[in-house]
C-alpha cells in the first residue's frame, strides 16, 4: 500500500498559523475562522470540538487542502499546502490524506470496492490496488459485501466502506468529519476503533472533527473552537 | 474511466435515453436527408458509367425525348474519324399499358436500331439482359419488345407473353436489369417500330449515341462532332426545353436540374451578366455556343454538372440538418447539466479523494462522448434501415444511397456534437469548489 505514497514526508506534524476563512454570502461575509493557531503532531489522534458554526469542519476541508484560506498558513510535514499549486493539492489528497464524512460520501452507482477504489480510477486499476481494496474491505468486516451498492448497505457499513476507501492510499493523514454523526453509539464506537487502530498500526496522524466527546480517551490531543476562534 | 462514465450513464436510464432518442432521430435525419442527394448523385454517375459513350442530342433538349436531329447526320458522324458506332434512337413516352394510364414511374419507348446496336461493343441494355435474348435482326418492323424486369413484375408478364402498350400488342422477347431507375424505365424496340406508332418522322430521330473507337479522347471527339454541326439549323418544334413534365417526381427533377444547369451555363450570356463582365472572347463563345445546332455529353460532363448541382443541394440538406443537430445539441447539454447538477455532492467526494478538475472535466466529456457516439451508431442504423426500407418499397420511384462514407461522417459527427455539447456542463462542474460541494450533501 506503501506504493502510493512513496513521494510523502514521513513527518506528518501540522503547523496553523493565523488561519482565517471568510465566506461572502451575497451582501455578507461570514468569518468563520478568524486568525487561529495551532500545532498538531504527527501521528497523534486529534480531536476538534465546538458548537455548529464554530468553524471545525472548515480548519478540516482547509487541512486537506480543499478550499483555499483568506490569510494564515497551514503546512503539513514541512509543506505549506495553501501555497501548492493546483495540481499539487490534487496529487496530496490522492496520495496522502484520506478523507472520512459525517454522511458516508459514497458514490451510489458503484458498488463497495469500486467505491473503495474510487480515488484511483483516473490513473487506473492495477490488480495489486484491486486485491489490496479487497483486504482492506475483508479488515473491516466487508469481505462479503463488495459487490453491494451504497443503498445495500447499513450505515456502520457505509462508513467501514468510505474507511477503507480512506485507508487504500495508506495516507500519512486522515482527516474525520463527525464520523460518527450519523451512527449509534456501539457502531460509533467501532468506526472509531478503526481509525484508531490506524494511528496505532502505521503511525497516521488522525484528526477528527466532532460534537461527541465521549469518544475522547486519554492521550487524545484536543482543540476547541467557538466562533472561529481557538478557546482551549 | 469509461467503464465508469458508462455506469454513470446507466444509472440515469430514463434520461440517458431521451438524449440518445434525441440525437439518434437527428442523425438518422441527417443520414435520412443526405442520403437524397448521394442517392441522386451515385444514380448518376452509376447511370453514366454504363454509358461511356457520347450522347448527341438537340440543343437544349434535356433528355432524348425532347429532343429532334435529322437521321441522316448520324451517317456524317460515322464517317468521322475515332467514331466506331453511330446509334440513332427515338425515344416516345408511354401513355398507356394494359388500359392502365402510366403516370409515375414513366416508362418510355425506346426504338433503337437494332443493326447499329449489335455493333456496339458494349451495350448498357444488353449486358443486362436478365431472361430471354436482346433484339435482332428478326424482330425489325415487328411488335418485340424488351422490357425491364421491374415492368414485367409490375404488369404480372413473362417472355413469350404480351404487353399492349399504348393499344399495341408487344411480344416479349427479352428482360433486362440494371437496377437503375433512370434505366429501367425503357422499353425497347426497332426504332422503325416506334416511328411508325408515334408518327415520327421517318428521316429524323430522337437523338444519337457513339460509341468512340478510343483512338481519340471522348473530349476531343464530342468538339469534333459539334464543329461538324456549328451553324446548321434544325426544323423542329418549338422551344423545348420549356415546362416539361413526366409525370415522375425524381425525373421532374432531374429535368429541373438540366435546365438549371443550362441557365447556369448560359448565365454568362444573361444581360446584366454581360453588361457587368462580358469580354469580346467571352461574348464570341457566348455566340459560338447559340450557334451549335447540338449538344455531345460525355459521361463526364453530366458528372462534372451534376457534381455542381450536388454541392448546392448538400448546402440546403446542411441547413435543414444543422435544425435537428441543434436540437439534439442542446437535449445533450441540458440531460449533462442536470446529471452534473444532481451529481455536485458526488464530484466534491471524488476531488476530496484526489480528483483533479481535468479528471472531473473528463469523466462528463466521456458520459457526452458516450452519448454521442451511441447516438450515432443508433442514428445511422436507423438512418441507413430507412433508406433500404425507402429503396425496397418503391424501387422504381426512389433511390436512396446512404454511403459508407456518409455513415462514418455521421458516426464521428456524432461523437464530436457529443464531446463538444459536454464541455460546457463539464467546465461548470470543473469550477466547483469540492468544499461547497461536499458541504450541500
Amino acid at each position: 500500500m506503501g506504493e502510493h505514497n512513496q513521494h510523502a514526508p514521513t513527518n506528518h506534524s501540522i503547523e496553523i498559523e493565523n488561519l482565517t476563512k471568510e465566506f461572502t454570502i451575497g451582501p455578507t461575509t461570514v468569518r468563520a475562522l478568524r486568525g487561529i493557531s495551532a500545532s498538531i503532531q504527527a501521528g497523534s489522534f486529534q480531536f476538534v470540538l465546538g458548537p455548529s458554526g464554530s468553524g471545525k469542519s472548515t480548519l478540516l476541508y482547509l487541512l486537506g487542502a480543499l478550499d483555499r484560506p483568506t490569510a494564515g498558513s497551514i503546512t503539513v510535514g514541512g509543506r505549506q499546502i495553501d501555497q501548492l499549486s493546483r495540481d499539487d493539492q490534487d496529487q496530496f489528497r490522492r496520495h496522502e490524506v484520506g478523507f472520512v464524512f459525517q454522511s458516508f460520501n459514497l458514490l451510489s452507482n458503484l458498488n463497495a470496492l469500486e467505491n473503495v477504489l474510487a480515488p484511483f480510477l483516473p490513473i487506473g486499476i492495477s490488480n495489486t490496488l484491486r486485491q489490496q481494496a479487497v483486504d482492506l474491505l475483508e479488515h473491516v468486516g466487508l469481505g462479503d459485501r463488495q459487490q453491494h451498492r451504497p443503498a445495500e448497505l447499513s450505515g456502520g457499513e457505509q462508513q467501514r466502506v468510505a474507511i477503507a476507501r480512506a485507508l487504500l492510499k495508506q495516507p500519512k493523514l486522515v482527516l474525520a468529519d463527525e464520523p460518527t454523526g450519523e451512527l449509534d453509539h456501539e457502531t460509533g464506537a467501532e468506526v472509531m476503533g478503526y481509525l484508531r487502530n490506524l494511528r496505532d498500526e502505521h503511525g497516521t496522524t488522525v484528526v477528527v472533527v466532532t460534537h461527541d466527546e465521549s469518544y475522547i480517551e486519554d492521550g487524545d490531543a484536543t482543540l476547541r473552537l467557538r466562533d472561529g476562534l481557538v478557546v482551549s | 474511466m469509461w467503464r465508469f462514465a458508462i455506469q454513470n450513464l446507466v444509472s440515469r436510464p430514463l434520461r440517458s435515453l431521451l438524449a440518445l432518442a434525441g440525437l439518434s432521430v437527428a442523425i438518422a435525419g441527417m443520414v435520412g436527408l443526405f442520403s437524397v442527394a448521394e442517392g441522386i448523385d451515385h444514380m448518376v454517375h452509376d447511370t453514366f458509367s454504363r454509358i461511356p459513350g457520347l450522347a448527341i442530342m438537340q440543343a437544349g433538349a434535356p433528355i432524348p425525348l425532347f429532343s429532334r436531329l435529322p437521321a441522316s447526320w448520324a451517317d456524317e458522324i460515322a464517317e468521322m474519324d475515332g467514331v466506331r458506332v453511330v446509334n440513332p434512337e427515338v425515344w416516345a413516352r408511354v401513355n398507356v399499358i394494359e388500359g392502365q394510364r402510366v403516370i409515375a414511374p414513366p416508362r418510355f419507348l425506346f426504338g433503337t436500331s437494332i443493326a447499329e446496336r449489335q455493333k456496339l461493343h458494349k451495350d448498357v441494355y444488353r449486358d443486362a439482359m436478365v431472361e430471354g435474348r436482346f433484339l435482332d435482326q428478326n424482330d425489325r418492323h415487328k411488335l418485340h419488345t424488351v422490357i425491364s424486369r421491374q415492368i414485367a413484375l409490375d404488369h404480372d408478364v413473362t417472355i413469350g407473353e404480351q404487353l399492349t402498350i399504348n393499344g399495341d400488342r408487344f411480344t416479349i422477347v427479352g428482360i433486362y436489369h440494371c437496377g437503375q431507375m433512370m434505366l429501367d424505365v425503357s422499353i425497347i424496340v426497332d426504332i422503325d417500330v416506334v416511328r411508325r406508332l408515334t408518327r415520327f418522322d421517318q428521316d429524323s430521330a430522337s437523338a444519337f449515341y457513339v460509341e468512340p473507337d478510343e483512338t481519340v479522347s471522348n473530349e476531343i471527339l464530342a468538339e469534333r462532332i459539334r464543329e461538324t454541326f456549328r451553324g446548321r439549323e434544325i426544323q423542329a418544334a418549338g422551344n423545348i426545353a420549356g415546362a416539361i413534365t413526366t409525370g415522375n417526381p425524381l425525373i421532374d427533377l432531374l429535368l429541373a436540374i438540366q435546365n438549371w444547369i443550362g441557365s447556369g451555363s448560359q448565365s454568362n450570356n444573361s444581360p446584366a451578366t454581360a453588361a457587368t463582365a462580358a469580354t469580346a472572347a467571352d461574348q464570341s463563345e457566348a455566340d459560338q455556343s447559340e450557334a451549335d445546332p447540338i449538344e455531345v455529353r460525355t459521361a463526364d460532363d453530366w458528372a462534372e454538372r451534376f457534381d455542381e448541382f450536388s454541392s448546392d443541394l448538400n448546402l440546403f440538406l446542411s441547413v435543414m440538418t444543422s435544425i435537428g443537430v441543434l436540437i439534439a445539441v442542446l437535449s445533450i447539454i441540458n440531460t449533462m447539466l442536470m446529471s452534473v447538477t444532481e451529481r455536485i455532492i458526488d464530484f466534491g467526494i471524488l476531488k476530496a479523494n484526489g480528483w483533479s478538475r481535468r479528471d472531473v472535466m473528463l469523466l462528463i466529456t466521456c458520459e457526452s462522448a458516450v452519448l454521442g457516439l451511441a447516438g450515432g451508431v443508433l442514428g445511422c442504423a436507423i438512418g441507413w434501415l430507412g433508406t433500404e426500407f425507402v429503396n425496397t418499397t418503391w424501387p422504381d420511384r426512389l433511390q436512396l444511397y446512404a454511403s459508407p462514407q456518409l455513415l462514418i461522417f455521421a458516426m464521428v459527427f456524432s461523437s464530436l456534437l457529443g464531446v463538444s455539447a459536454g464541455l460546457y456542463p463539464a467546465t461548470w462542474a470543473m469550477k466547483l469548489s469540492p468544499m461547497e460541494a461536499i458541504r450541500r450533501g
